[in-house]
């Protein structure tokens, strides 16, 4: 088994790396979408899977990175890659911004100031007209980047991925790992929490900021309704529990599993779509909060890194 | 902008900020009452108060009810759709951390707005009742907005009075002060959160019935009232139950004045703001503690 993981996970990867030559444009399009959830429920496992800072409105970052990008590429004429790092960085800054207030708050308070900071930056973004094209949209100049989009993607899955293992490994994760369980003691114990966790955060931001950024280029078109919905956060959050919060590989597991399932009902159903994704989530909460990697963990003895 | 600003404009805002904060603090007081019992907070408040709404316009459209007579009608029944969520779904994360209890009422708010599609369409429904205004002096008063401002204040009222002289309300607060010493004291403390969970739904029922001959009735009306209650209850201090009553007029005020200054665009960013400063100034609301 443990070195049967590694073979496995380089034939994934190379079989990736070679699908947008062999598969369709659909199939492509597709794994491009499971890559974005990777990098978002990975990123959203860093600050809220360790830290516990339930993070309510993670998809602001992924609208900001897409609007930076959006502007940067329409208005100033950047290559798609650069505005992508942009978008990344400008998610980077927010997150310092917001965070110095916000990670001061406690429990539910946090969660609902994160879900209000989304409902502000799509505000902001309709208000700025001129910068923005407000409701009206902005729209890219035509480019076909779908494949270079998709490895840039998986790139950036990748190191959302590696990114957590890092950290989940480290002294920097468990430390978070403590301020889950009690930041008081933690606080005690001499951790400075506050720098913790806004580094947490920081780290957070970085990759919905860069997919954000990446779809914005893939789409060609962004609107404030479009990138900035709680649905996502809320898909993001569901993946990541469904997987195992706080794991290297649930929110790996939990996006491919829930996309799959996700585009099975979506093709059938779409009308009542919202009503079993509501349901998902219900069971998802109630019949397995520690998700399917924390209960083979307890189960099998599986170790802490996985 | 280059509109003039005078003191009646001003005065005017005033009064559609008071008008309305009372209606705030009569929906917030519902999510208020289950944050203190439970510790919970409930984002699906908002399409509770949105199936209030349909609950009187289909009263409205079937049996030619009064809207204002509805009003006791929506209660009860959103009272019985409370006790069955409470009694269902919610009592299973009472003493879960809060990402479960967040994510399973959002699960529940996404299920109801999208059920309220699929059963009432997306259509925008009305219930025209009364309109106009009655005109004292330079200022105007929209009748159904003062009509709803008298029954928000009514209710708010009896359910303050509820909460503090009679046995079932004294056993709400006891829950809410101190779970355990609450079940020492012989109170049922699952029949309470329940009973909890009701008078929320009914509260934010009343205030959907309310606003159903103001505003549009369509299923995606709710989640904006989540954020504007959760708003108010940190204003006014969380588990602080008076201090709804001030959050919410603060609220009403500060919208008001910010749509009349600035635009009505922005006055979400004010709001958001003066949520965060408050929370960071005044973590315990602006009125200090946990009273009771």
């Amino acid at each position: 088994m443990r070195r049967l993981a590694p073979a496995a996970l380089a034939a994934a990867i190379l079989a990736l790396a070679v699908y947008p030559i062999l598969g369709t444009g659909y199939g492509t399009r597709s794994v491009l979408q499971v890559f974005m959830w990777i990098a978002l429920a990975g990123s959203w496992n860093i600050i809220s899977g360790l830290t516990g800072y339930v993070s309510f409105g993670h998809v602001a970052f992924f609208g900001a990175g897409a609007y930076t990008a959006g502007i940067l590429i329409a208005s100033v004429g950047w290559s798609w890659p650069a505005a992508a790092l942009a978008g990344g960085g400008a998610a980077a800054l927010l997150a310092l911004g917001i965070g110095g207030p916000c990670l001061r708050l406690k429990g539910p308070y946090f969660a609902i100031a994160m879900l209000g900071l989304n409902e502000v930056l799509r505000a902001l973004v309709s208000y700025f007209e001129r910068l923005t094209g407000g409701g009206n949209g902005l729209s890219l100049p035509t480019l076909d980047a779908t494949v270079p989009v998709y490895y840039a993607m998986g790139l950036t899955a990748a190191a959302v991925t590696l990114g957590a293992r890092l950290i989940i490994g480290s002294r920097f994760g468990l430390r978070l790992m403590t301020i889950r369980e009690d930041e008081v003691a933690a606080e005690a114990m001499g951790i400075p929490t506050f720098r913790h966790k806004l580094v947490a955060f920081l780290l957070s931001a970085i990759g919905p900021g860069i997919a954000g950024a990446l779809t914005a280029r893939d789409q060609g078109y962004i609107e404030p309704l479009s990138v900035f919905p709680l649905a996502t956060t809320i898909t993001m959050i569901v993946m990541t529990l469904f997987g195992g919060k706080g794991t290297v590989w649930g929110p790996v597991l939990g996006a491919v599993v829930l996309f799959v399932a996700q585009e099975l009902v979506w093709a059938r159903y779409p009308y009542v779509h919202p009503l079993l994704f509501g349901a998902i989530i219900v069971g998802v909460v109630l019949a397995m909060p520690r998700g399917v990697l924390g209960l083979l963990q307890t189960k099998y003895r599986l170790p802490r890194t996985i | 902008m280059n509109l003039v600003i005078t003191p009646a404009m001003v005065g005017q805002v005033v009064i559609s900020g008071l008008l309305s904060g009372v209606l705030y603090a009569m929906v917030a007081l519902g999510l208020a009452l289950i944050f203190g019992v439970m510790r919970i907070i409930n984002v699906a408040h908002g399409p509770l108060l949105m199936l209030g709404a349909y609950t009187t316009f289909f009263l409205h459209q079937h049996l030619g009810l009064n809207p204002y007579l509805s009003v006791p009608v929506s209660m009860l029944v959103l009272f019985g759709v409370g006790v069955l969520l409470q009694r269902t779904l919610v009592f299973r994360v009472v003493d879960a951390p809060e990402l479960s209890s967040l994510l399973l009422t959002f699960g529940i708010s996404i299920a109801l707005v999208n059920g309220a599609q699929l059963a009432f369409t997306s259509d925008l429904r009305a219930v025209e009742y009364l309109t106009g205004s009655w005109v004292l002096g330079p200022f105007a008063f929209s009748k159904t907005r003062v009509i709803a401002f008298v029954f928000a204040g009514g209710l708010t009222a009896a359910a303050f009075l509820f909460l503090q002289y009679t046995r079932l309300g004294k056993a709400i607060r006891a829950t809410s002060q101190s779970r355990e010493v609450a079940m020492v004291c012989g109170i049922d403390v699952g029949a309470i959160h329940r009973l909890t969970f009701g008078l929320a739904s009914a509260l934010a029922a009343a205030g959907g019935a309310l606003i159903a001959v103001i505003v549009a009735i369509q299923p995606e009306m709710g989640q904006i009232w989540t954020f504007k209650s959760f708003l108010v209850i940190v204003l006014g201090g969380a588990g602080n139950y008076p201090g709804a009553l001030v959050g919410g007029m603060l609220l009403g005020l500060v919208e008001q004045l910010a749509s009349l200054f600035l635009t009505t665009q922005l006055s979400e960013v004010v709001a958001y703001v003066l949520l965060v400063l408050v929370l960071l100034v005044r973590p315990s609301g602006l009125l200090g503690g946990r009273q009771t």
